[in-house]
């Protein structure tokens, strides 16, 4: 059993390098970390330099004091807070780089590597490095699933399909764990608490990839998104509340109606993207509309194909006026330009989607299907799916997914009609969406990622298989035989870089 | 194949007789995939009637082929004569997923442009474009959805505009209850040597289905869900006069 993967040192001193950068900021900077209960007052403007500049996170009615405040507090035992696993730096999500720097900085003793879900599994020894290294190489939080399968709303749902554990690497699927214990544990990236408006925003009635309408949230009647978590276990801000509150923060007690509110209102008024590139300067000058005071301020939900473009907001880098480009050093002028050409490639480079359930099954576009990146990533300034975005790419399940012998591994078998794609029998890291949903044809498929602040919260995907953005750029020409040039797979990672 | 006698007779000449505009084509094939790039969704389906010989362009069915399984084809000659696949179009036309393995089998375009995507007319608007209300006066109407064969599943930018106009309809009529009676075309028939039937709890699923969706959409409507193990076919214009598709649908039935 590997526990410390060869990666371990490059990634350290990416660590470093971010801590010594930190320190530049000078000595009475606060820390770039947001501990639970440190009482700071939360900026309305709050800026983090990272690897490929500053993101920028925006407090609409801030600043915020965060005293006593539900998501900066600490709410259970383990002394974790909201905040833990949704760093402002970090585009309120987590990045590795934190991860180990909080690891070196504590010893291992801070809550964020909490036995729960901060480790491999709680049966560990829990002072060991190696016990979190999913964490510490990965970003991987542990993610327990009942089995048999629970919809969002705690609904029993019978599963037309069986699961055995092939592979246990860290013992958390066999024991009192696994799913004869009724227990499943997979391993999951947290994903970003900012830009939510445009997560819960629904712009159609249907789900075109279930065949239904869409479900209605069980508080107010409302059609739902479908691309709040990973596995769409839950539907709202509430239910998703609820399962953080009583999993990641051990919460002993259900969180009350008073900090629910005081949740939801704090997680609808964040927004977080890159405001200035190290390569190309301020996002919203020489033309380009981007950062988050745009996110903020633009409607949520609409169809980049009908409306205004995907990625649209670098349109002005595309042909930059000789004025403007004179101000600009030739980096710059040439960075700006390949974040254009990346905004191009990303919505005009089409290629043959093969095998793909959630896109060339069930929903009938065919398969193969040609399109491009904005085929799935179709929203106007977030890129995340106007439907719910439950796709399987392959990252989780094999033979799409790169090997890891870190990861536990499921032998599904589908006991009604056989999925689409892989057949019967299907081998996978983490069933995804089907854990929810209990449909063998939904194994796999994971909620399309969020596309903002990714510089701050690198590895990507939901199991941290993409290390840096030129990984997700890598994984894709893999998977899909996509045939990018060296220079769109440049474009595309600037552009990444600067979302 | 007495249904299929039936409706050769009904609906103009079947598979094994040379086709022309406006006759009924109907056959089984492993779908071919011709990788024209006009853009987004500009890929085209081919397949091959073996009764006949001929190699249709059946690209614009609402729900495309996929590569790995056998497609049930259904569709009668487009009146356009071009050919922009490299095989005379069916247009209507529809294609039904088998369960029957196929190799994959992709050709290049071969010079030959495909089309450039069209939004089809069935395309629903989002949610915040406001539906025009339909005009009353409001009395018992029937709205059916059309399905793939022996499936249950909503067809894209086909049956979401359907059920959306139906909904539609339905909030301002304001009927008491609604019967929804799901139907399946269960009669074996024989297309190109395979004998064909859909399930008969198809009717049922696909009720279901449709009935869940109403659930969602119109929240505490009275509704009552069955099921028809057996179709006959419709003149119902939103099955494109294909009589096999009129078969395989839900009936919605709003009732005052």
């Amino acid at each position: 059993m590997q526990l410390l993967p060869q990666r371990s040192l490059p990634l350290a001193l990416g660590a470093l390098v971010l801590a010594l950068s930190v320190g530049a900021r000078g000595g009475d900077t606060p820390d770039r970390w947001w501990a639970p209960g440190e009482g700071r007052v939360l900026p309305a403007v709050l800026d983090y330099d990272n690897a490929n500049g500053t993101l920028r996170t925006l407090v609409v009615g801030g600043p915020l004091k965060t005293k006593g405040h539900p998501f900066f507090e600490p709410l259970g035992p383990n002394g974790r807070a909201c905040v833990t696993c949704h760093q402002p730096a970090d585009a309120m999500s987590l990045s590795v780089a934190s991860a180990q720097r909080q690891w070196e900085r504590t010893g291992g003793k801070d809550p964020l590597f909490a036995a729960i879900d901060g480790s491999n599994c709680p049966t560990l020894p829990q002072q060991k490095r190696e016990s979190h290294s999913l964490l510490l190489e990965r970003g991987l939080f542990r993610i327990e699933r009942p089995w048999p399968v629970r919809s969002f709303n705690g609904k029993p749902v019978t599963p037309d399909f069986t699961i055995e554990v092939v592979r246990d690497p860290n013992g958390c699927n066999s024991g009192v764990y696994g799913p004869a214990a009724g227990r499943i544990s997979v391993y999951r990236r947290p994903r970003p608490v900012a830009n939510m408006k445009y997560l819960l925003a629904v712009g159609f009635p249907y789900d075109p990839k279930q065949g239904y309408a869409l479900p209605l949230d069980p508080d107010d009647g409302k059609p739902q998104s479908g691309n709040l978590m990973a596995d769409n276990r839950a539907g709202n801000l509430r239910l998703q509340m609820e399962d953080a509150g009583s999993s990641h923060l051990g919460m002993l007690k259900r969180l009350t109606p008073a900090q629910r509110k005081r949740l939801q209102d704090f997680e609808l008024r964040v927004f977080t993207a890159m405001q200035v590139s190290k390569a190309g300067g301020a996002v919203d000058s020489g033309g380009a509309k981007a950062g988050p005071a745009r996110l903020r301020d633009s409607a949520p939900g609409a169809l980049g194909s009908i409306g205004e473009p995907v990625w649209s907001e670098f349109k002005g880098w595309e042909s930059i006026p000789p004025e403007e480009a004179a101000r600009l050093t030739p980096e710059q002028l040439a960075f700006r330009q390949s974040v254009a050409r990346g905004a191009k490639v990303f919505r005009d480079k089409t290629f043959l989607i093969t095998d793909t359930a959630g896109i060339n099954s069930r929903i009938g576009f065919g398969n193969p299907v040609r399109n491009s990146c904005v085929f799935c990533h179709n929203m106007s300034q977030m890129g995340n799916d106007v439907a719910p975005g439950q796709v399987d790419l392959g990252t989780t399940t094999l033979p799409f997914a790169d090997p890891w012998a870190d990861l536990p591994l499921f032998k599904v078998t589908c006991t009604g009609r056989p999925h689409p794609h892989y057949g019967r029998v299907i081998y996978t890291y983490d069933p995804g969406f089907a854990l929810t949903s209990g449909k063998c044809a939904d194994v796999g498929k994971i909620t399309l990622q969020s596309m903002r602040g990714l510089s701050a919260r690198a590895p990507y995907f939901s199991n941290g298989l993409a290390k840096d953005l030129r990984g997700v750029v890598d994984y894709y020409e893999r998977r899909y035989s996509i045939g990018y040039t060296e220079q769109e797979k440049q474009d595309l990672v600037n552009l990444m870089s600067v979302l | 194949m007495k249904r299929l006698a039936v409706l050769a007779a009904l609906y103009g000449c079947g598979s094994t007789q040379a086709a022309e505009a406006g006759d009924l084509v109907r056959f089984v094939a492993c779908p071919v995939y011709r990788d024209t790039d006009s853009g987004k969704k500009s890929g085209c389906w081919l397949g091959d009637d073996r009764d006949t010989g001929m190699r249709w362009d059946v690209s614009q069915s609402p729900y495309k082929p996929d590569w790995n399984y056998a497609m049930l084809v259904e569709g009668r000659p487009s009146t356009d004569a071009a050919k922009p696949c490299g095989a005379p179009t069916l247009d209507p036309v529809r294609t039904s997923r088998l369960d029957t393995p196929c190799v994959q089998h992709m050709i290049p375009a071969e010079g030959f442009t495909g089309r450039k995507f069209v939004l089809p007319r069935r395309n629903i608007a989002p949610l915040s474009v406001t539906r025009p209300v339909p005009a009353g006066p409001y009395a018992e109407r029937v709205f059916p959805v059309y399905f793939e064969f022996d499936k249950d599943f909503l067809v894209y930018q086909y049956d979401d505009w359907l059920v959306d106009n139906a909904v539609t309809w339905i909030r301002a009529a304001k009927p008491k209850r609604l019967i929804v009676t799901g139907f399946a075309a269960t009669e074996p028939q024989v297309v190109s040597g395979v004998t064909l039937a859909e399930r008969p709890e198809v009717a049922g699923e696909r009720a279901e289905a449709i009935a869940e969706t109403l659930r969602r959409l119109l929240p505490g409507i009275v509704m009552d869900v069955r099921s028809e193990p057996s179709a006959q076919p419709t003149d119902d214009a939103e099955a494109d006069g294909l009589p096999w598709q009129s078969q395989r649908r839900v009936e919605i039935r709003a009732l005052f």
